[in-house]
């Protein structure tokens, strides 16, 4: 699929073929996909466990369901439970002078050994590493981990699969999982192929670009161009905005088959 | 237990109910006869009419923001497994009927509840 495409096809899939299993190199390709992912000072802030639910006892599952997300799980073969590793800064002084070492860091930039050893580490890193669990660190470090889980939705979407990101409580799923003490809690990401159409009722409502985006300064739209809005259309990054008119209709379907409220 | 002192449809949370059917749902409430006869069925069983139903499911403190009862929930959503299990043992789907009937009206009066699936 165009990489366009990807980001216009994806939705947040709440409906699951529960008796489909996700073929293992599929969650390999989306992991893959989360490992290189732009991570600040090449630290590896998301950490994952991947859950086969099929894996799990019933009492296990129901341990991991929350009243939101119960469903979800339940319909959901595979389930990533997204951490951020607050102790990612530690090595990270190595991990910069490997970036000077391949040539990603240079000397054009300012970048060498002795500025990461005498500078970058006691001055930025280290401080950073100490305070992690001050709430500016976290929110730069949960970053991070959402632009790799990012790239592991977008991944999982050009397989064919549905993905739904969802909070969970994290002290049942620690009981379940054991993750180390430094990891916070971020994301469950359920993963499976979707029972519903991939369009999911059509793309989700989003405020128009001129008022999430400015130019220059806060209070100046950044203008968007019919002409480029065109070209995304043509692309499959925008899409017919939802509800598709059938939307209710295939919800109540899907109501009928998994004997579900309506 | 408390009598039905009016018909059911006259209830606030009814009236919400069958506008959350027909605005969110696209469903038209009255096309099926057996809602509001599961409905009656589960409040002479709990003896609570449907707006006290969704209330056993709030926590209301005066000056303080109205709450979902984590108790209060859990404990209608076990009263909806037993009235769930009065339908025909031959018939899994009249039996889910029941029950998501009964959460029907609770989720579209703001009571946040899933039934799992029931295949």
């Amino acid at each position: 699929m165009e990489f366009k495409e990807v980001i216009g096809r994806r939705r947040s899939i709440r409906y699951f073929q529960s008796w489909r299993p996700v073929e293992r190199e599929k969650i390999q390709i989306m992991l893959e996909a989360a490992r290189l992912a732009s991570c600040a000072v090449n630290a590896t802030f998301m950490k994952a466990i991947v859950v086969f639910r099929d894996d799990l006892d019933r009492e296990t599952l129901d341990a991991l369901k929350t009243p939101v997300s119960g469903l979800n799980i339940e319909l959901a073969p595979v389930h990533i439970y997204v951490y951020v590793d607050m102790g990612a800064y530690v090595g990270a002084q190595a991990r910069l002078k490997k970036l000077v070492d391949v040539g990603a860091l240079n000397s054009t930039h300012g970048w060498s050994h002795k500025f990461v050893d005498e500078f970058v580490w006691p001055n930025i890193l280290k401080p950073l590493a100490d305070n992690a669990s001050q709430a500016g660190v976290a929110a730069g470090a949960a970053s991070d981990a959402g632009v790799a889980t990012c790239q592991a939705m977008l991944a999982a979407v050009d397989e064919g699969l549905g993905v739904c990101l969802s909070a969970f409580v994290a002290e049942p799923v620690k009981k379940v999982l054991n993750p180390p003490p430094n990891w916070m809690p971020l994301w469950v990401l359920l993963v499976g192929y979707p029972a519903e159409t991939w369009e999911a009722g059509g793309q989700r409502p989003r405020p128009p670009l001129e008022e999430q985006f400015f130019e220059g300064k806060y209070g100046k739209p950044f203008k968007s161009d019919p002409k480029v809005v065109e070209q995304l259309k043509a692309a499959k990054m925008i899409q017919a905005p939802a509800p598709l008119p059938w939307r209710k209709e295939e919800v109540k379907a899907l109501a009928r088959m998994f004997g579900l409220p309506d | 237990m408390t009598a039905l002192q009016k018909p059911l449809e006259s209830h606030e949370s009814v009236q919400t109910w069958f506008k959350g059917l027909r605005e969110q749902s696209g469903i038209e409430p009255t096309d099926d006869p057996a809602r509001l006869k599961l409905l009656g069925e589960f409040c002479e069983i709990a003896g609570l009419d449907p707006d006290e139903i969704v209330r056993a499911c709030l926590l209301v403190k005066e000056g303080r923001e109205t709450k979902i009862s984590i108790k209060g929930r859990r404990s209608m959503a076990e009263r909806i497994m037993e009235f769930q299990s009065l339908g025909s043992p031959q018939d899994s789907r009249d039996r889910a009927k029941r029950g998501n009937t009964i959460r029907s009206f609770l989720i579209h009066n703001g009571i946040q509840l899933q039934s799992g699936v029931q295949f």
